[in-house]
């Protein structure tokens, strides 16, 4: 079904995809103070940049607004040497991230105001699938990709569809989208990305030894996986937000023919047009919307 | 091709091999650390990574619970070359069973490299100072035409219009185990100089790498100097010129044979000296892994045997002259074509069937290499097949015996050689077999237990 990849590297070269919550809303709460958070990845993207040679990394900003690469190791000169304080990548990453936060909050203060507590996710994982798409046509060879979502903010509803459909294209082209939540609660958007994808979805316990957990467990490449006993998610969150008010619910109406999920009766489907017939009893739903979710 | 892997291999057990107090020096030099750790297995790296931050030891359970059934083995080689590295050392304990603790100087100077960067020996000089520096694109022609005019005068000194400044006896050494030469006749490629010939630049760099430190005993030079200098050598900028006076003498002298070798392009100034490095050289800590740094094919095969290669340098149509037919050549273009004779010779030689066929796909030229397959699939089977001709008939020393006195001495024997499972042939009409020559003291010894 999925268009193999033609021609890999051998083994263990990977492109990973980090996306970076940058939500100040999110940050301001946080038991970990951002700086803190940066510090732990810029390691782990070091450390993981020097296991091969061919290694490359993109790192994608997650605003509350928009999203942006903020880094890709491909186009940067050299990672090897450094000014002896910080490795010159690291410099360059931060100097972006910046430039990319105040850019964020200026289209805050342009659009309407009340801010919203989630990040725009499913814009971030649709640049970094984009991103891949290009690489697997770039040529003959390429690495092995994958996607690491640092996620710390709460999940955003009205991104339902988007980030859906990301997640299919995902597991189209194989690739697994790692997942990171540092937030309170766990997301259940980026448990379904990685259950469907194949990925690892971990809440880290203590968020002080963040680099441990992003070392021992995503520093894995996909060669490795094979051999290794990753962490498995217990439970997945799959409710499914509705495509009319973009409320998450337990329990809903799906069109049978588009399969397209509402939490009231409709005359007909807002996505395809069918026409559905008289609403049987009074608040029988449909056939749990669970086992359709995990199906698709 | 296996014997690439071997190959590239061997570097690494040779630094395995050193005692391990030259070990502990080694890792002082945080890019050593770096070159080793990418040398590694995928799996071995991840623990690295994994243990960079833990002092305490872990013991050998607490990583084994993260194996999953089918990956002991895997587990099992990844731990074994750490350990070989002397990056973990082992310890024993009643309660807790083994536990594994990294070493602690290489674990610092990863903390380092991981947080800090790492900087190198020696700062690129100003470009006011260097006069005019190459384009890569010169540099990488000069790497490779310095590359192949060694390989040339390796495998043929008679060929090569312009010889390198390499030593003679150097030259002897290289050639030892990759050349024979009976007294008087022209010096013949071995085995195991057909397969290196056939192997990728890289791997057959590293061989060359190989036999010169393992030489340099000899001429007084201690081998983990110039692991070191090798190693770091892979981690400066391709292109950038590089002050002579921060070598010591002993690395400037090897310099100059990395030039030879087309690692490094020496430049003079007015005043100084430098030296620039090259892909060769920055690419060396890559493939001892694999050789993904692929250069441009340039091999066409079409589904009637006959080849095309858009080539003009010596080296390839030596190659080429290995397996196939060279008909004509032009300024840019070899066609050859591959034939039954050709093939049997190469055979002969001691190339196999595979090593062909996987230069072939490795070499490919860049619009065909596209396609699936690259090399049309009836040429690699008749390759195969011509091959496989070759080992038709089997040998097996054998006895034969006649003239039974009876039947029933006759079956007995029978029996007795199907047991030992030595019976080749027999005829129960003329009273004969023939039998395995292992099994034919036995054999004797119960012919004669029966009269």
């Amino acid at each position: 079904m999925a268009p193999a990849p033609s021609k890999l590297y051998a083994d263990d070269v990977s492109l990973l995809l980090v996306l970076l919550d940058t939500n100040p809303l999110f940050w301001s709460n946080c038991a970990l103070p951002f700086s803190k958070f940066i510090s732990h990845v810029l390691a782990f993207l070091n450390a993981f940049l020097r296991l091969h040679q061919l290694n490359q990394v993109v790192v994608i900003a997650t605003g509350y607004n928009s999203c942006d690469y903020i880094y890709d190791s491909s186009s940067a000169t050299s990672g090897s040497s450094g000014t002896g304080k910080m490795p010159v990548f690291c410099s360059k990453l931060l100097e972006n991230l910046e430039e990319f936060v105040i850019r964020d909050e200026q289209l805050e203060k342009g659009g309407p105001g009340g801010g919203i507590a989630s990040s725009l996710l499913s814009g971030a994982l649709s640049m970094a699938l984009c991103y891949i798409q290009r690489v697997f046509r770039s040529g003959p060879l390429h690495p092995h990709p994958r996607i690491l979502c640092l996620h710390g903010s709460q999940d955003g509803p009205e991104q339902y569809v988007a980030i859906m459909n990301s997640i299919f294209s995902a597991q189209h082209s194989m690739v697994p989208i790692d997942s990171c939540y540092v937030g309170a609660q766990n997301s259940a958007f980026l448990q379904q990305a990685s259950y469907i994808t194949g990925g690892v979805y971990l809440k880290p316990q203590l968020l002080d030894g963040l680099f441990q957990y992003l070392s021992t467990v995503y520093a894995t490449d996909l060669y490795s996986r094979g051999a290794l006993q990753l962490p498995k998610s217990v439970g997945v969150d799959f409710r499914a937000s509705c495509f009319c008010h973009k409320r998450t619910i337990d329990m809903g109406y799906i069109c049978s023919v588009c399969l397209s999920i509402f939490c009231k009766h409709h005359k007909k489907c807002s996505t395809c047009g069918s026409v559905f017939g008289q609403q049987a009893q009074s608040d029988v739903a449909s056939s749990s919307n669970k086992r359709k979710m995990s199906d698709s | 091709m296996p014997q690439v892997r071997i190959i590239a291999k061997n570097f690494m057990d040779m630094v395995a091999a050193l005692p391990a107090m030259k070990l502990d020096r080694l890792y002082q030099n945080a890019f050593i650390c770096e070159a080793i750790l990418r040398s590694l297995q995928p799996l071995a790296k991840k623990y690295v990574i994994q243990m960079c931050y833990i002092e305490e030891p872990i013991t050998s359970k607490s990583l084994e619970e993260w194996v999953l059934p089918g990956g002991f083995s895997k587990h099992k080689v990844a731990i074994d070359r750490l350990l070989q590295l002397r990056i973990f050392s082992e310890s024993f304990d009643r309660t807790t069973g083994t536990s594994y603790r990294m070493n602690a100087t290489f674990q610092i100077n990863l903390q380092k490299l991981i947080t800090c960067g790492a900087i190198l020996p020696r700062e690129p000089m100003p470009s006011n100072i260097t006069i005019r520096l190459p384009s890569s694109q010169e540099l990488e022609t000069y790497a490779l035409q310095q590359w192949e005019c060694f390989l040339l005068q390796l495998i043929n000194s008679a060929q090569v219009e312009r010889m390198t400044n390499i030593s003679p006896s150097m030259m002897r050494i290289f050639q030892r185990g990759l050349l024979t030469q009976r007294d008087k006749e022209a010096p013949r490629l071995t085995e195991s100089g057909f397969q290196f010939l056939l192997m990728d630049t890289n791997a057959q760099l590293w061989y060359i790498i190989r036999e010169y430190i393992s030489n340099s005993e000899e001429i007084g030079v201690d081998p983990e100097d110039l692991i070191s200098f090798m190693l770091e050598l892979s981690f400066h900028e391709t292109g950038q010129a590089y002050n002579m006076n921060t070598l010591d003498e002993i690395q400037r002298n090897t310099i100059k044979d990395l030039e030879d070798l087309g690692l490094v392009k020496l430049q003079q100034g007015r005043k100084e000296s430098w030296f620039i490095p090259t892909k060769l050289a920055t690419n060396l800590s890559v493939s001892l892994t694999d050789s993904s740094s692929r250069k441009e094919g340039f091999v066409m095969v079409e589904t009637n045997f006959r080849m095309y290669a858009y080539s003009s340098s010596k080296l390839h149509t030596e190659i080429l002259r290995l397996f196939s037919r060279v008909e004509y050549q032009l300024p840019n273009l070899i066609v050859a074509s591959i034939t039954k004779e050709s093939l049997y010779n190469a055979f002969e030689n001691g190339i196999t069937a595979e090593q062909i066929i996987s230069f072939l796909q490795q070499n490919a030229h860049a619009r065909v290499a596209e396609r699936v397959p690259s090399v049309p699939e009836n040429v690699t089977d008749q390759i195969r097949l011509w091959e496989s001709d070759l080992n038709r008939v089997e040998m097996t020393p054998a006895h034969f015996y006649d003239e039974f006195p009876s039947r029933d001495v006759y079956e007995a024997a029978c029996d007795f050689a199907r047991e030992c499972g030595g019976l080749l042939w027999e005829d129960s009409k003329k009273m004969r077999l023939v039998v395995n020559t292992e099994v034919h003291l036995q054999m004797r010894e119960h012919l004669r237990r029966q009269k």
